[in-house]
């Protein structure tokens, strides 16, 4: 019999993402402000009046950088972690990442004043519940499900640990930390923006290395090593990735979950099933994390709803659907 | 056999003998202006020259207190061993499944929609804890489930972070409840009126003792489907009773104190240790350490850092983490 | 060894020819998953105090035919007689004091010993409130006799090697006490040694009056302990009878794709087969 064997190209969705999100990030600029189109461009680079200048570069465009940065970085980290683990709803906020970094930055609000900004106490948070995790369960050695447990379990703590400084604090300073608790593009810094930048310059690269290694553990560990996969490097390589790029996103835009778990999934759809499909996800991550910003600014106006509770509300029924799907359908 | 039965009487006892203990320290010690001197005075019948106050902390603050750590802690214990055993998963554990997330976002609800945060909200609370369970029943079925207990705790995880997201919301619309919410959604025993320990008491009661009729079904169903039809047992009639009452179990415990997390884990954990694996000899001990647990951690809660009090979810969560990972390591899980 | 294989032998063809009433058997049955259907109109009768070994090739329907025959599944159409009575119409207790299933997954709690899995088998026979009895406990200490895993009482399941885990099982069955007993590849997996000495078990059973239904993959074997084979093919039974009458060059063909010669083991008399290759090939 002969067969075919069809070679797909990913350049097409490729570019067909990109495209989209730069028509999303153009969108997003433009979007309510009382600026011609022509005008919004030139205030990019900085033409034009003070206040469209202001309006662009000082305002939107942080918030459209922050939502790109973070929605790649969550996407790419879901991507990885999901492979790695075989299961689509091993993402980093289900295994506790965002509860430390939340915890951290909740604490730094409400309870512990210290001269360390919230972003950069939520990256320590998001490092402490990865290193509890790492440490108390050994490792992600050959065991590497326990480091998924025991981030549940980690993540259960710093849970606890946040709803009770949110029942101590007062209501002004529960308030002040309840972006971290839901995720909000508007607790931003510039700062940052920048290290995440650069933590995905580094990470992005290692990522796609990592992918190939990936997609041949998915089969199994004795497969893989069978095909010269060096498995132990791998995993360490691939969750200290995950930790970095979720530790910088959580920083940066506090717990928006949803994103790692979607991103990859829509990608996965995008393309074939032979590739572990990081760079569609973290397009994927960015678009979807502008489209529901967007939504939050806009669709409830004048109230906003963060980033975060957008994403739950939108990814809610679908993760049902993964948490019902009948069997024998399409695993990892 | 004789031996044995020697051997379960032994370890009732030793059980029983630690719950009472922890029953008259819990009475003793705690917050309030009355120290243990005074209330041993009056436990032992020497209260007469003792003010209102003393009587009052004693059994309007602390006894209520103390028998609701009880009963919550023998339906959490319960309904973790059996929904270990319908699962086939030692992790399973209604916290970690969502089913807790699933009643308290019921009682958020609830709430939101004008109910009262001081009154005992069981209905939404079952109905939410059912829900959850109902999942939980459905996640085991989706294939690899069974080969990987890990999925079951994933699926449960992001379960809960979905409720508790779309709780934030809520919250975020309406202030009241925000307010009422805080203090509820940490896992609090204290303050619950006599009516609401009457009430969750009994309805874990009448939990319980359905579930005991049905022990030799699930022990049977530890086995597998197939060999529980063998044994002459109808598998979905048993599972579907199982989880109805652990929503009710749970619904109750939660509507009662709050979300409390581990307690379902860690008391059939120790029970198994103890007696063994099969449901029919270790679900008295869960139910009991349950009650033990809950009531120490809430001890420990009063005590550590007086004036104040630590919330009991806290507690419950740092005696289960440790837990967790000693269930972790024991069992042979498939590799990543 | 093989005086006990003969003589199991002839004891066999005696009843056979006696033509005893069959306890078990199926008509029109039709079993599936979802819309696929797997077994298809199939009718047949389980002769009893007999070994039945259900043969074909993989997929041809056979576990599911057993797990249709022990009410795992329900028919979609056709039905599943026990004693002449409607399987499915029955109370579940008391069809699993005349049927015992051992399946072919095998799960057990960790920690759980050899004894308190045995033990299991006795529920079927224990009420709501009456616990446990002596009988109950003659049953369990006799089966643990038959399968020879007395000595394992005390040891949690997960610790004692894979025939004697399999044993361990079948011990659990067995103290079911029942006429019947289905058993889904009982030696999968298991090395020669321990397929024997669960044969032997299986045999000593029918010595005892039980009747055996049995999925086999190994054929040489159900040739050797079997004294009715229903070799199934896509849903459908091609043949049963006798391994004599059934095991023939035509239907080896028919049923795995290959060409044989069947002899006669010299020592136990026994059907083998010689000279296996597949059609269309030269040895």
């Amino acid at each position: 019999m002969k067969t075919n064997i069809i070679i797909t190209t990913r350049w097409p969705v490729l570019l067909l993402l990109s495209g989209l999100l730069l028509l999303l990030v153009l969108a997003s600029l433009h979007y309510a402000s009382d600026l011609t189109l022509g005008e919004t461009l030139s205030a990019l680079v900085g033409k034009g009046n003070l206040y469209s200048v202001f309006l662009i570069q000082e305002l939107r465009l942080p918030r459209i950088l922050t939502a790109v940065f973070s929605g790649m970085a969550l996407g790419v980290a879901g991507c990885l972690l999901q492979t790695l683990a075989r299961n689509r709803l091993a993402t980093p906020n289900i295994i506790g990442l965002d509860n430390g970094a939340t915890a951290f930055a909740v604490a730094s609000v409400v309870a512990v004043p210290v001269s360390l900004a919230t972003p950069a106490l939520a990256l320590v948070g998001a490092a402490t519940a990865a290193a509890l995790a790492f440490g108390l369960s050994g490792g992600p050695g050959t065991q590497g499900y326990r480091f998924i447990v025991m981030g549940v379990g980690v993540g259960a703590v710093f849970g606890a640990l946040t709803n009770f400084m949110l029942a101590r604090a007062d209501m002004d300073s529960a308030n002040v930390a309840y972006p971290w608790t839901v995720g909000s593009l508007n607790a931003r810094s510039e700062e940052v923006i920048v290290w995440l930048g650069l933590a995905l310059l580094f990470c992005l690269p290692l990522a796609l290395y990592l992918a190939r290694s990936l997609n041949v553990m998915r089969l199994s560990d004795a497969v893989a090593t069978g095909l010269g996969v060096h498995i132990r490097r791998t995993r360490w390589l691939t969750l200290t990735v995950t930790v970095v790029l979720t530790g910088f996103a959580v920083a940066l835009a506090g717990p928006v979950g949803m994103i790692a778990l979607a991103a990859p999934e829509i990608a996965r759809r995008l393309i074939a099933s032979g590739h572990v499909p990081v760079p569609e996800a973290a397009l994927t991550g960015s678009c979807l994390m502008l489209l529901a910003d967007g939504i939050g600014q806009h669709a409830f106006s004048p109230i906003e709803i963060p980033v975060g509770l957008v994403t739950a509300l939108v990814g809610g029924p679908y993760l049902l659907w993964i948490l019902l799907r009948q069997p024998g359908g399409k695993t990892l | 056999m004789t031996l044995q039965t020697n051997r379960t009487v032994y370890r009732m006892a030793l059980v029983l003998t630690a719950l009472a203990l922890l029953f008259f320290v819990s009475l003793l010690f705690g917050a309030g202006p009355v120290g243990w001197q005074d209330s041993l005075w009056l436990l032992t019948g020497h209260g007469e020259g003792l003010g209102e106050q003393v009587h009052f902390t004693l059994f309007e603050l602390r006894l209520p207190r103390t028998l609701l750590a009880i009963i919550v802690g023998a339906g959490l214990g319960a309904s973790g061993v059996v929904l270990q055993t319908v699962t086939r998963n030692t992790l399973a554990e209604p916290g970690l499944l969502g089913v807790s997330a699933g009643a308290s976002f019921a009682i958020v609800m609830a709430i939101y929609w004008g109910a009262s945060a001081s009154a005992l909200n069981l209905q939404a609370a079952m109905a939410g804890a059912l829900a959850g369970c109902l999942l939980v029943l459905a996640a085991s079925q989706v294939s690899g489930t069974r080969q990987d207990p890990v999925r079951l705790i994933l699926a449960g995880a992001a379960l809960s972070g979905l409720l508790l997201a779309i709780s934030s919301v809520l919250l975020l619309l309406d202030q009241r409840t925000a307010d009422e919410m805080r203090f509820w959604l940490i896992g609090a025993l204290a303050g619950r009126p006599f009516e609401a320990v009457r009430f969750s008491g009994l309805v874990t009661l009448a939990g319980i003792c359905v579930l005991l009729f049905r022990l030799p079904a699930l022990s049977a169903l530890s086995l597998g489907h197939a060999v529980a039809v063998g044994l002459g047992h109808r598998p979905w009639q048993v599972q579907l009773t199982a989880l109805l009452v652990v929503a009710l179990l749970v619904g109750a415990a939660t509507a009662a104190a709050g979300p409390i997390a581990f307690i379902g884990l860690v008391a059939p954990f120790a029970a198994r240790a103890w007696v063994g694996p099969d449901i029919r000899n270790s679900f008295w001990p869960s139910l009991l350490l349950g009650s033990c647990i809950l009531l120490a951690a809430d001890i420990i809660s009063r005590l550590v850092v007086i004036p104040y009090e630590l919330p009991v979810g806290v507690v419950t969560a740092f005696i289960g983490a440790p837990v967790l990972l000693a269930v972790v390591r024991r069992q042979r899980m498939p590799t990543l | 060894m093989d005086t006990l294989a003969t003589t199991g032998r002839k004891n066999a063809l005696d009843t056979s020819l006696g033509k005893k009433p069959a306890l078990l058997s199926a008509e029109n049955l039709m079993l599936g998953y979802g819309g696929k259907t797997i077994v298809d109109q199939l009718s047949l009768e389980i002769p009893a105090g007999q070994i039945t070994a259900i043969i074909g090739p993989n997929g041809c329907g056979k576990s599911t035919l057993l797990a249709g025959l022990a009410r795992l599944m329900k028919p979609k159409a056709g039905r599943v007689l026990l004693n002449g009575r409607c399987i499915h119409q029955q109370q579940g207790r008391s069809v699993a004091r005349q049927l015992a299933l051992l399946p072919q997954q095998m799960l057990a709690p960790d920690g759980l010993t050899v004894a308190e899995l045995v033990r299991f088998g006795r529920q079927p026979h224990q009420g709501m409130l009456q616990r446990w009895s002596d009988t109950d406990a003659r049953h369990v200490e006799q089966a643990m006799e038959l399968t020879r895993v007395s000595a394992l009482a005390g040891q949690p399941l997960d610790e004692v090697s894979g025939g004697q885990r399999q044993r361990a099982w079948l011990a659990m069955v067995v103290a079911q006490d029942t006429p019947l007993l289905l058993l889904d590849e009982p030696t999968s997996a298991l090395d020669l040694g321990h397929q024997l000495e669960v044969f032997e078990v299986i045999r000593q059973l029918v010595r005892q009056g039980k009747t055996i239904v049995m999925v086999v993959h190994d054929i040489i074997a159900a040739c050797r302990y079997a004294d009715h084979m229903i070799a199934m093919k896509n849903g459908q039974v091609l043949a049963s009878g006798t391994p004599d009458a059934v095991v023939t060059e035509r239907l080896m063909q028919q049923l795995y794709g290959v060409n044989c010669q069947i002899m006669r083991d010299p020592v136990s008399g026994s059907l083998l087969l010689a000279g296996v290759n597949r059609t269309g090939h030269v040895l």
